[in-house]
């Protein structure tokens, strides 16, 4: 999970480089002012939306508090129907047991569905350093994987793509042209990836929520290759973080009415598939195994601190949709997995802060995310909690703190704020050149002090 | 007549001490008899929205010790009346205090304004504190249609303009592109000058058309008060 972690000054570097290419700007503008457009349509539509995210809190947050006692009774529920459960406290665990799972089935091929949580935890690494190829089937997805990078949105991870890009790498697969029309896209999308749905020994996917109660796996789809996965071959793996659980079968139409329309202004998906244990004889479709598992990965440490209301999260993307930030730097600023606000405040949770100064600060603190959060996840003001704590454990720049140091000291009585305001107008001429007044101003003038301030003149 | 306490806050009393005399002006119009406390320095909003609480409420306590609770306190500034109302009194651990942003008071007030901005279109932009912790939204509007203004619709009021304390400096240059949308986005629809009423992005996008050119950026007070052409001359 290395590749997770974020140096101080990788956003600044990525995000510039971002600027510069004219052609992602209008590619991300267009393409999240439209999945903005739609949440914002879809949840007029509803009418009563502050119910409904009160509720879809309750119902998270609910889950989350009892977390240990959800898990055991998945695991009994599943357990009754013939899956297998496994809770993973990292990432290399997860991937153990996956690599694991597949020996025992002497799998080549897996066939993997979108999931963030296999992501996060580099499966398709761990799969190819055991031997075993790995190809995702998720159109966005399968065309990063033969770009060779990295997810850059949580719902539409190849949002920077074009159809052109998409057509050159089509092309480069099959050795013919593909020309950039849509319908010749999904065409050969079908073409490349039929055989991995028919020759594959283990399928992967992931999970939107778990449902303690019945020990059914939900997920939402809309390209239909996750149910592929799930059903064609004869193993199937779910990986999901432990708070993906939520209580009851009655909890979930709430959570399924909120999560399509905030992610795509989607009324539900096109598939929303109920997954309760592997196939029962006498039925025809179906895996003969099916193994959940649960990944903690960080996730535990928050339960009870003032930072698990992020567990409540159902990467709905609807957060990086409205955020000005995301929408100039794109999704690799962040980190290969999680990006826009949740990600500034999940990742530094995962990997610890220290691994991910940066991050807490990308951001304006505008709190367009919170009120986009369909789960009323108070982002903005975690990324504010996260400044405290970075501050308060040593990881601000020696100069940064001895900048608000001083600073607060002059400005802690009126004398002294009268004394240092007259010595910086003094010295205003300096300020282009020097620390923040010569970042200010690369790109803005500079204020000028009033020749008298209003305390001079009231 | 009633007494409010006037907050110019740092940035209003070091860079824009004219806005903050609108502000005055303005609250007399409105009947208040004005107090300007001079022992006020600034509410610690830089500080702790950095995360140096310590820092923050070492400022902090400087508004503590200089305001009242008897009589309202009037803020020409969303964000510092958004600091002043939630969090600096957890922050210091102190009572409330009973805290107005500029505009809302006035309109609260039910001030009469004479028609300085007749024939003048204008467009407002959203303060993000001011619009989404404070709820402040349609007195700004409200007192700049009866300043005689017609105002157009932004595309996006309620995005950012990128200033965002030290965000501006730590992430600069997508901090100036955030301005360039929000200026460009306010000559889209043909106004004549931006109005805000937030010192920090009257400083950040203010700082932004003075280096490239661009609409007048005219803090809400100077708007009503002396109308948009006076303020941006």
């Amino acid at each position: 999970m290395a590749e997770l972690e974020q140096p101080a000054g990788r956003f600044r570097v990525i995000a510039r480089g971002k600027l510069a290419d004219g052609r992602v700007q209008s590619v991300i503008d267009s393409s999240t002012a439209r999945l903005r457009t739609n949440r914002i349509d879809a949840w007029d539509e509803l009418g009563d939306v502050p119910e409904r995210r009160d509720r879809a809190y309750e119902i998270r947050m609910r889950a989350i508090r009892d977390i240990d006692r959800l898990l055991e009774e998945f695991r009994a529920a599943l357990g009754a129907r013939g899956g297998k459960v496994a809770v993973c406290a990292t990432a290399e665990e997860a991937n153990a047991y996956i690599v694991d799972v597949c020996r025992q089935h002497d799998a080549r091929l897996v066939a993997k569905s979108k999931s963030m949580a296999t992501e996060e935890i580099s499966l398709n690494v761990a799969l190819e350093a055991a031997g075993i190829e790995s190809v995702e089937t998720d159109l966005g997805e399968y065309v990063l994987q033969l770009e060779g990078e990295h997810p850059v949105h949580i719902v539409a991870p190849a949002i920077e793509k074009t159809k052109e890009d998409v057509a050159r790498l089509f092309s480069e697969r099959e050795g013919v042209e593909v020309p950039p029309v849509l319908e010749e896209l999904t065409a050969a999308a079908r073409r490349q990836l039929r055989d991995v749905f028919l020759t594959a020994d283990v399928g992967v996917t992931g999970a939107n929520f778990a449902i303690a109660e019945t020990g059914t796996i939900v997920t939402v789809t809309n390209e239909g290759n996750g149910r592929l996965v799930a059903s064609l071959p004869k193993v199937h793996v779910v990986v999901t973080g432990i708070e993906r659980l939520v209580e009851r079968l009655d909890d979930l139409p709430t959570l399924l009415e909120l999560l399509g329309r905030s992610a795509t202004g989607q009324r539900l998906t096109s598939y929303t598939h109920l997954v309760t244990g592997p196939r029962r004889e006498g039925e025809e479709d179906g895996p003969d195994e099916l193994h959940v598992v649960f990944l903690e990965n960080g996730r535990r440490n928050l339960i009870d601190t003032k930072y698990e209301e992020m567990l409540a999260c159902i990467r709905c993307g609807s957060c990086l949709n409205v955020c000005p930030v995301y929408r100039h730097t794109a999704g690799e600023a962040y980190g290969p997995v999680y990006s826009g606000p949740m990600g500034a405040v999940l990742v530094p949770l995962l990997v610890g802060l220290e691994q991910a100064p940066g991050l807490p600060h990308a951001s304006s603190l505008c709190g367009a995310c919170s009120e986009a959060c369909p789960v009323k996840i108070p982002l903005h003001e975690l990324l504010l909690e996260l400044r405290r704590d970075l501050v308060d454990q040593g990881s601000a720049s020696r100069m940064e703190r001895l900048g608000f140091f001083l600073c607060s000291l002059a400005w802690s009585s009126p004398l002294g704020y009268r004394l240092s305001t007259r010595l910086a107008r003094i010295g205003h001429r300096l300020a282009p050149r020097l620390g923040p007044g010569r970042v200010w101003a690369r790109g803005r003038e500079l204020p000028a002090f009033a020749s008298r301030r209003f305390r001079d003149s009231s | 007549m009633s007494r409010v306490q006037l907050f110019a806050t740092c940035l209003g009393d070091l860079l824009f001490p004219s806005a903050v005399e609108d502000a005055a002006a303005l609250l007399r119009e409105a009947g208040a008899d004005v107090t300007f406390v001079k022992k006020q320095v600034c509410c610690g909003q830089p500080g702790f929205n950095s995360g140096h609480r310590k820092a923050a409420a070492r400022v902090a306590r400087t508004f503590d010790r200089a305001f009242s609770r008897d009589d309202p306190i009037v803020v020409p500034s969303g964000s510092c009346t958004t600091m002043v109302k939630h969090y600096l009194p957890e922050l210091l651990g102190v009572e409330p205090y009973e805290v107005w942003e500029l505009s809302a008071y006035l309109e609260h007030q039910g001030i009469e304004l004479p028609e300085r901005n007749s024939g003048r279109t204008l467009a407002y932009h959203d303060s993000c504190h001011m619009l989404r912790d404070l709820g402040i939204h349609d007195p700004p509007r409200t007192l700049l249609e009866r300043s005689g203004a017609t105002l157009v619709a932004l595309e996006r009021p309620d995005l950012c303009c990128g200033f965002g304390g030290t965000f501006s400096v730590r992430q600069p240059e997508v901090s100036v592109s955030m301005a360039d949308d929000k200026l460009a986005s306010s000559r889209g629809v043909g106004a004549e000058a931006l109005v805000t009423a937030d010192p920090g992005c009257l400083m950040h996008l203010g700082g932004r058309t003075a280096r490239v050119g661009g609409l007048p950026v005219v803090h809400l007070a100077s708007a009503l008060r002396r109308g948009v052409e006076a303020s941006s001359g």
